[in-house]
């Protein structure tokens, strides 16, 4: 069989990694416009200013020799410009045709375009890939006051990382508070302290109209009418799924690439997986995309197995994220604010804890602020729809554990007999 | 494979299991050293108490990792035995595997002055039986096929 991957990040190394433990005889060819192997998205902002070099290993998604070691066709720095799901092959943008059995999408997102006048100028950024980073790396040395557009992930975190840098750093965001989908304003509040004691300008509630300057830019413009002098800008407004391939081939497609509990898109041999697709949220109940990591992983291992025939079921995901700015972690996942949920919280001593639970006693979101270590059992948790009833009087306590539950589940548990 | 299987009634809350899992973490491998001279490393195995309950909880090395599924540069990984480790020299702090693990068992050291490191169950790659199963007076640590 010929399988065939578009994209070269976490969803498509980990299903070259479940089709080589099942199949050692398929070929298996990934296409990527980046000309690198595998790396480490969340380490971008790292990249930037130098805590991270691209002659490390740590930089990247797996190890130098693992094309190789799984038996892969590494077609990279080209692109793909069009799928035929008739004839079975796509076309790379050097008029060459790649045939498939399987084609796996992979391609992720990019980055959002959000309606700002003079976004061409020179010291506009986006961060979503090496070519970016590399960009606004070498640009820092002409940088003294940047502004970031958006306190997302990517924004948060670069913020941080060129206040650490003596950068004088602006971030301006829409909402009433940073990590606005992740965080409730308690949660926030922890981070918007880190980032001032960091030296970040924070605007909240207000965004950016316009980028003002004859060359490079000088001045941004708020919609409050605010101005600010700045000679570098960071857009990182979300990434939204490539779905123009998917799109333009045929396939079913809304937010994200529309998906069965495969992993199968509305052509039998076409998966996809990561970003790009809209798979199923146990959260919500509904499908959409969850542009995150590890998610990402699980999908390609899935569609992965069932390109082999293996009637695989995606059990679905919900988002999560662990995030560090300055001395402050936090891990937060599913629903973080609602005022139908019923709500158990506690915060003393710089922590925070916050559980967020449904009419039937099922655990639909929560946060957790520098006392994180425990955050996986809330995961497992929300993941399998666990009757909470009889142990959430536990939760806020800060030293929650395997000790407070029941002592028959508990051995079961701690004994691998249910997963 | 064999896995560390605990038997909580067996449990005594002596923390010994601790102790020798930071001796045999340790520069040294000595007791004294390891306590009074080195900087000491963080158990892998956390003793909890909750009157009557006691019990040692560690890394149950599961078949379909979710740590390594999250892992953002392929630090937490399966070693040649199969057990779950992490690349020390790679990992980066992120606390992704934290997120992850459904049974609470990896620990945040943040000592180091660049990066953060995960820190969890190794099963022990230079001994034959694990420390902390050699190291329980009670049998509420013991070695088992799973």
């Amino acid at each position: 069989m010929k399988i065939v991957i578009v994209g070269n990040s976490v969803a498509a190394i980990n299903a070259i990694e479940a089709i080589r433990e099942k199949d050692k005889i398929s070929s298996v060819a990934v296409v990527s416009d980046e000309n690198y192997r595998a790396y480490s998205h969340p380490l971008l902002p790292n990249l930037v200013i130098g805590e991270v070099s691209r002659s490390e290993d740590r930089f990247y998604y797996r190890r130098s020799d693992f094309y190789q070691k799984n038996k892969v066709n590494a077609i990279l720095g080209k692109r793909v410009v069009k799928i035929n799901p008739k004839s079975k092959t796509i076309e790379l943008d050097n008029t060459e045709k790649v045939e498939y059995d399987k084609l796996l999408l992979a391609c992720g997102g990019k980055p959002a375009k959000p309606p700002i006048d003079g976004l061409e100028l020179e010291g506009v950024h986006t961060l979503t890939n090496i070519k970016g980073a590399d960009k606004l790396r070498k640009d820092l040395k002409n940088i003294n006051h940047c502004v970031v557009v958006g306190a997302g992930l990517i924004g948060s975190k670069v913020a941080e990382k060129l206040a650490k840098k003596k950068v004088k750093v602006t971030l301006v965001e829409l909402a009433r508070r940073v990590l606005f989908p992740v965080l409730d304003d308690k949660g926030a509040d922890f981070i918007h302290k880190e980032l001032k004691r960091l030296g970040v300008n924070l605007i909240l509630n207000d965004s950016v109209k316009a980028l003002d300057g004859s060359n490079r830019v000088e001045q941004v413009v708020l919609n409050s009418g605010k101005r600010i002098k700045a000679d570098g800008v960071v857009v990182a407004v979300g990434v939204s799924p490539n779905i123009d391939l998917a799109k333009d081939a045929g396939l079913k497609v809304d937010k994200g690439v529309v998906v069965n509990d495969y992993m199968q898109t509305s052509d039998e041999s076409i998966y996809a997986a990561g970003d790009v697709a809209q798979a199923y949220d146990v959260v919500y109940g509904s499908k959409r995309p969850i542009p995150i990591l590890p998610l990402a992983a699980r999908q390609g291992r899935t569609s992965a197995l069932n390109m082999l025939g293996m009637d695989v079921k995606y059990k679905g995901g919900f988002p999560m994220n662990s995030i560090t700015i300055g001395k402050t972690s936090f891990i937060s996942m599913g629903i973080v604010d609602s005022d139908e949920l019923e709500i158990l919280s506690f915060e003393r001593d710089g922590e925070y804890r916050k559980f967020l639970i449904d009419e039937d006693n099922r655990l639909k979101g929560m946060i957790l602020v520098n006392n994180v270590e425990k955050a996986g059992m809330f995961n497992w948790m929300i993941q399998n729809k666990f009757d909470v009833s009889w142990i959430k009087d536990a939760f806020l306590n800060s030293d929650f554990g395997w000790k407070y539950f029941n002592k028959a589940f508990r051995v079961l548990r701690l004994d691998r007999k249910i997963k | 494979m064999k896995i560390v299987k605990i038997r909580e009634d067996n449990c005594i809350f002596c923390h010994l299991c601790e102790v020798a899992c930071i001796v045999e973490h340790s520069q040294s491998k000595d007791i004294i050293k390891a306590f009074k001279r080195e900087e000491k490393p963080i158990a892998r195995c956390s003793v909890e108490f909750n009157y009557p309950v006691s019990l040692s909880v560690m890394c149950r090395h599961c078949d379909d990792a979710p740590c390594v599924e999250a892992c953002q540069n392929g630090s937490m990984h399966r070693d040649d035995r199969g057990y779950v480790v992490v690349d020390a020299d790679t990992c980066v702090g992120c606390w992704m595997c934290i997120m992850a693990c459904p049974y609470g068992v990896i620990k945040r050291d943040t000592r180091r002055e660049s990066w953060g490191l995960s820190t969890k169950c190794d099963f022990c790659p230079d001994r034959e039986i694990p420390a902390c199963v050699e190291a329980c007076p009670n049998e509420a640590l013991t070695l088992e096929e799973i």
